[in-house]
């Protein structure tokens, strides 16, 4: 049972990665980007790729791979926000939220396409060493991912609230128009969410891939729904809420899911999101809405 | 007629929404240290003029100048860089964010910290009851407490143009002068000049200059002593009634 | 498109049934685009649908009951099971309906690992021997999809279809035509359903016995979504093309078939179909349709347009040929006359935190123009939104003496209140004809179904309502706009068809939100004459809510003025003006003390 506790936050904190991913840019931007999931995997197929196949004379060791992921990833992450979102700002939800998912799915068959679709084994970047943690063996990425997604909830609760650009993040957050009337760079803001964003989605893929052992197409946007489905519990526009809701689903995944059926815990995630949406749209943790 | 160097010239500006054409070759300036009303009733084209003046619309025709510089279609952002804010209709508060961090936006674009620093020490002095509240969510706020924040929060990069959309609206009579009041103060103190686009008349108070729009054309102005008979004008503008 | 259609006959079997497949998800994207293009709803679970109408079919199909039944069944369940995934959206919209149909999709596609015996335990359907060849399975997929369009076609011309439009584009005001905006997104998850069902069951059919998930899984339901925006929302024949780009191109091209370089096409094609069709979105946001619509509009186009403006009318004279609109079908006791028709006593209406109308008192008494006026902001459209159920009421509105709180919204217009709203609503996409037939919902009272299927009174009801159309046109001076898209026309035009629309539903009572925003000075003049007309001719009683005071003092016969959400003043036109306290709050205290006597 602690066994399943301790996997279920690490696999809940590597989704946290990608909730806080899509909350960062749904709460600057008004976009809820599928496409998070399939731009962390895509960088990691490359690193992968040349890892094994050592272009430019060069093997980079797993750990160098992953490091080139998140890299590779915050850049897909700022091309996708200049060449598809940016012409897109204005537009409805709905088609920008299309949009992610075309983008996610040119990733995901490009990678079908180049790499072919037998799973590609996804080494850990830490090692495959294993961890006591009272009482429980976990591996090396699962304590990594823990870390991580602390550090991560720090580190931008700290920049958000400290400094001044994290208070134009959050004053775009709530009016874009009124933040750029106050002389902010809205675009500016746009950028940073993406490219966060993009950050966030290749640390998730580097260590989830190594979590579930492969890598395949569209593997990663499985993920982000399980991600997804945190933020909206804990609340589309709260950091805070996406963390605790992604928690939440990768204790239910895990608990429920070895101890019951994946069957059963994909209902039981469905039924809390139905239920929140219901409920509580705004989510646990998320701000209450100007009702009228 | 020995007006100071203008500020702000709109000409002949035209623009809308999609299919509405709202302003018609709208003409009107703003000198250094001067207030001037754009009066006008609802739909009249007074908020349209401001988005477009501040690029938040795009023009169909027409120039808006700003010290000599073209600046017609110059998104709002770069516009604080050159020392004009606008303070929108409903007072644009960030309601999840405290009263500090909403004054703190206004001076985003300011770079020296003492400056800042000076700049949030007077709008805490113009406006005690910021100071008392600065902790305090701006959703909090009473609505006049609001406008006082979205005046401080205007003045905090030290514009030498604050455009002012219907700084009445939403506000009790007495509110409304309170507020007027303390735009007159600013511009007394500091030296800014000021647009203020309104439907009450009270507005022409403090004006040393007026514009009337109507359907989205400039159709009366006046200056100095003028602007008091331009309130029996206005009346049978809104009223039909005559004066 | 209809060649393209006809090709596969000359193919060889697996070609053939290559195009098959391709054609089942295009019915299913068809069915998403009810959705998704005429109601304004995402699913993200089209791909369960489709699964849930195959094992429908093969659950039927293999118990031996003949084929149309497992079809009918298959698209019974597939809109039961669609239905269901359709209920929060009653409660939440936009972004929120997307992620729980998502949610819908992960859940119910790991269903028949749970419970294996959906997928009919592996018992083969076998199909009649007359469907056997794949080349006659194809003519069969052809037939429903011609059975489909007819029904798609036969949704925009109905009563179901025009309220499904009013909700994609103006929900919360759906309900002052008389549509009831429930049971309408209910009815399009139902109507979606069955289609992709109907796609379902032929999967079913053509391959006897489904154990592969993998037609059913999300990333499909994403292709689906992928396909109805490439192909253009509202757009069959773009949705088609898309879809056989996508499904059937590929494979067709098969796996021996290099592209230079990349690899074989089935596996390198979907990709490098993808780029230009994200760009598609991007640049055009109506796709393979829109590029199409405007093709033909180029080929088509005469050159001639319409003046966009409304003929000049004798508006007494036009009226009066109008009289018969107001014979509707209303009970006697929503007709019996009463001195005063709406009677207003004690109306509060909060918002959150505040207070935007308190304690207000308004009678409005038959065959009166009654002026609404007041500052910006002080409580008069929330008094009509009172009235037509569209905020938060307590207090007491009589109307005919009869209660109307309580009642919903969508209830009143066949009581006999119609309105207008002050930034214009109706729907910009549609004709101005369709718009005119959407105010008149109410008077439509066939069940939705039944109009999609033409029976019952259905035809003869729609002929009805079109010649009332036809003559609320006529009576504005609108006919030769009559099939112009709404959103083409200039704004005060707009306007004008809104009135129209709204008389057109045959009220008693008629409230107009600042009708003469937008129109030119004459315009606006023609309209007070048109008021007085319609009051003389058609005897219908009007509120109207006026930003020019001399509109009002030239055509009404009493008048209200609303400061902050509470009565300041009432009387005659030429008495309210004279009031201080409406002075005051039209020009700022202290003004009338400057103003020479």
């Amino acid at each position: 049972m602690l066994r399943d506790l301790i996997i279920g936050l690490s696999i809940g904190s590597a989704y946290s990665l990608l909730a806080v991913a899509v909350v960062l840019i749904y709460s600057s931007t008004k976009v809820l980007s599928l496409a998070v999931g399939e731009i962390g995997a895509f960088a990691l197929y490359v690193a992968l790729r040349w890892h094994e196949r050592g272009w430019f004379g060069w093997h980079p060791s797993v750990f160098v791979c992953a490091l080139l992921t998140i890299v590779g990833a915050g850049a897909l992450g700022l091309l996708v926000e200049r060449l598809v979102m940016r012409p897109m700002v204005g537009r409805p939800a709905l088609d920008t939220l299309v949009a992610t998912l075309v983008v996610a799915l040119l990733l995901a068959l490009s990678e079908l396409a180049i790499y072919g679709i037998n799973p590609f084994a996804a080494p850990s970047p830490v090692g495959h060493g294993t961890v006591r943690l009272l009482g429980a063996t976990v591996s090396a990425t699962q304590v990594t991912a823990l870390l991580l997604a602390g550090f991560v909830a720090v580190a931008l609760w700290l920049f958000l609230t400290r400094t001044s650009f994290g208070l134009a993040t959050r004053a775009v957050t709530g009016d874009a128009t009124v933040a750029r009337l106050l002389g902010v760079k809205v675009n500016r803001v746009y950028v940073f969410a993406w490219g966060v964003g993009g950050l966030l989605s290749g640390a998730a893929a580097a260590l989830l891939a190594p979590i579930s052992g492969s890598l395949t197409p569209f593997s990663l946007t499985t993920a982000l729904l399980s991600a997804l489905a945190g933020a909206v519990i804990g609340g589309l526009d709260s950091l805070g809420g996406a963390i605790v809701g992604s928690l939440l689903v990768g204790l239910v995944t895990s608990v429920v899911g070895s101890r019951v059926d994946p069957t059963t815990s994909a209902g039981v995630i469905f039924l809390a999101v139905l239920v929140t949406l219901l409920v509580r749209p705004q989510g646990l943790l998320g701000g209450a809405r100007a009702s009228a | 007629m020995t007006t100071p160097a203008n500020l702000l010239s709109v000409d002949e500006l035209c623009s809308g929404y999609g299919s509405l054409q709202v302003l018609f070759g709208v003409s009107l300036s703003v000198a250094e240290g001067e207030v001037v009303a754009l009066m006008g009733s609802n739909g009249a084209g007074k908020t349209t003029t401001l988005r477009t003046i501040t690029g938040l619309l795009r023009a169909t025709a027409g120039s808006v100048v700003l010290d000599g510089v073209h600046v017609t279609g110059t998104p709002p952002e770069r516009l604080v860089d050159r020392g004009v804010v606008m303070v929108p209709e409903g007072r644009g508060m960030l309601r999840e964010l405290t009263v500090s961090e909403n004054l703190a936006l206004g001076a985003y674009t300011v770079r020296d910290k003492a400056q800042v620093a000076a700049a949030l020490d007077r709008a805490f002095t113009t406006f005690p009851i910021l100071f008392e509240r600065k902790e305090q969510k701006a959703g909090t706020l009473s609505g006049g407490q609001q406008q006082m924040l979205a005046l401080g929060r205007a003045l905090m990069a030290g514009p030498r143009l604050m455009l002012v959309d219907e700084a009445s609206m939403g506000l009790s009579p007495i509110m409304t002068e309170r507020a007027f009041s303390l735009i007159a103060e600013v511009n007394r103190t500091l030296g800014v000049a000021v647009l203020l686009v309104e439907q009450n008349v009270l507005a022409l108070d403090l004006a040393h200059r007026a514009y009337v729009l109507e359907k989205g054309q400039v159709v009366a102005s006046a200056e100095g002593a003028e602007v008091r008979t331009m309130q029996g004008q206005l009346r049978e503008a809104y009223l039909g009634t005559g004066a | 498109m209809l060649l393209a259609l006809l090709a596969p006959l000359g193919m060889n079997l697996p070609q053939t049934s290559i195009v098959s497949t391709a054609l089942f998800l295009g019915i299913v994207a068809l069915g998403l685009d009810v959705l998704i293009g005429t109601t304004g709803q995402l699913s993200i679970a089209h791909a369960a649908l489709f699964g849930s109408g195959c094992y429908a079919a093969l659950a039927l199909g293999t118990h031996g009951l003949p084929w149309p039944v497992a079809f009918l069944g298959a698209a019974a369940a597939a809109a039961a099971v669609s239905v269901l995934m359709g209920l929060p959206s009653l409660r939440i919209r936009g972004l929120q309906v997307a992620i729980a149909t998502l949610a819908f999709q992960v859940f119910a596609q790991q269903v028949p690992n749970k419970w294996p015996g959906v997928k009919s335990g592996g018992r083969v359907w076998e199909r009649p021997s007359y469907l056997v060849d794949e080349t006659h399975l194809y003519l069969l997929t052809l037939a429903v999809l011609g059975l489909v369009l007819v029904l798609l076609h036969r949704l925009r011309s109905t009563r179901g279809g025009r309220g499904l439009l009013a909700v994609r584009d103006v929900e919360a005001r759906a309900a002052a035509f008389g549509v009831s905006t429930g049971p309408a997104k209910l009815f399009a998850y139902g109507v979606s359903g069955a289609v992709a069902g109907l796609g379902g069951a032929l999967f079913a059919m053509q391959q006897g016995s489904v154990q592969d998930l993998q037609p059913f899984i999300l990333r499909e339901s994403l292709l689906l979504v992928a396909v109805v925006v490439i192909g253009g929302a509202r757009s069959a024949v773009g949705i088609l093309v898309a879809t056989l780009l996508i499904q059937a191109v590929p494979k067709l091209l098969g796996s021996d078939f290099d592209i230079p370089y990349l690899g074989p096409a089935p596996i390198v094609l979907p990709a490098l179909l993808t780029a230009p069709l994200l760009i598609g979105i991007v640049m055009q946001p109506q796709g393979i349709g829109g590029v199409l619509h405007d093709l033909g509009a180029k080929l088509t186009d005469r050159g001639e347009r319409p003046s966009p403006r409304p003929m000049p009318t004798d508006a007494h004279a036009s009226a009066a040929r109008a009289r018969d609109l107001r014979d509707v079908p209303r009970p006697l006791k929503h007709r019996l006359p009463t001195p005063s028709l709406l009677v207003a006593k004690s109306v509060s209406v909060r918002y959150g935190g505040v207070q935007a109308l308190v304690d207000l008192d308004i009678e409005v008494r038959r065959s009166e123009i009654v002026g609404l006026i007041g500052a910006n902001g002080a409580g008069k459209s929330t008094f009509f939104n009172a009235v037509s159920g569209l905020a938060p009421t307590t207090g007491s509105i009589r109307y005919r003496d009869s209660e109307l709180l309580g009642l919903p919204a969508s209830s009143r217009s066949a009581r006999g209140v119609a309105r207008t709203f002050q930034d214009m609503g109706l729907v910009r996409g549609d004709t101005v004809r369709e718009n005119v037939l959407l105010a008149q919902t109410w008077i439509a009272s066939y069940p939705a179904v039944t109009g999609l299927l033409a029976l019952g009174g259905s035809v003869g009801t729609e002929r009805e309502l079109r010649r009332r159309a036809d003559e609320a046109l006529e009576l504005f001076g609108l006919t030769h706009l009559a099939d112009e898209r709404l959103g083409d026309l200039p704004y005060g035009t707009m306007r004008i068809v809104e009135i129209a629309a709204a008389v057109a539903s045959g009220p008693d009572l008629l409230l107009l939100d600042e009708a003469s925003a937008g129109l030119t000075p004459d315009e606006a003049h023609a309209l007070g004459d048109r008021f007085q007309a319609l009051r003389d001719e058609l005897g219908l009683t009007l509120v109207v809510i006026e930003h020019h005071v001399p509109l009002i003092a030239r055509t009404c016969d009493y008048c209200y003025c609303l400061e902050s959400g509470a009565l300041i003043a009432q009387g005659t036109p030429a008495e309210v003006v004279a009031q201080p306290r409406v002075v005051e709050s039209f020009l700022g205290r202290g003004s009338l003390d400057e103003v020479p006597a």
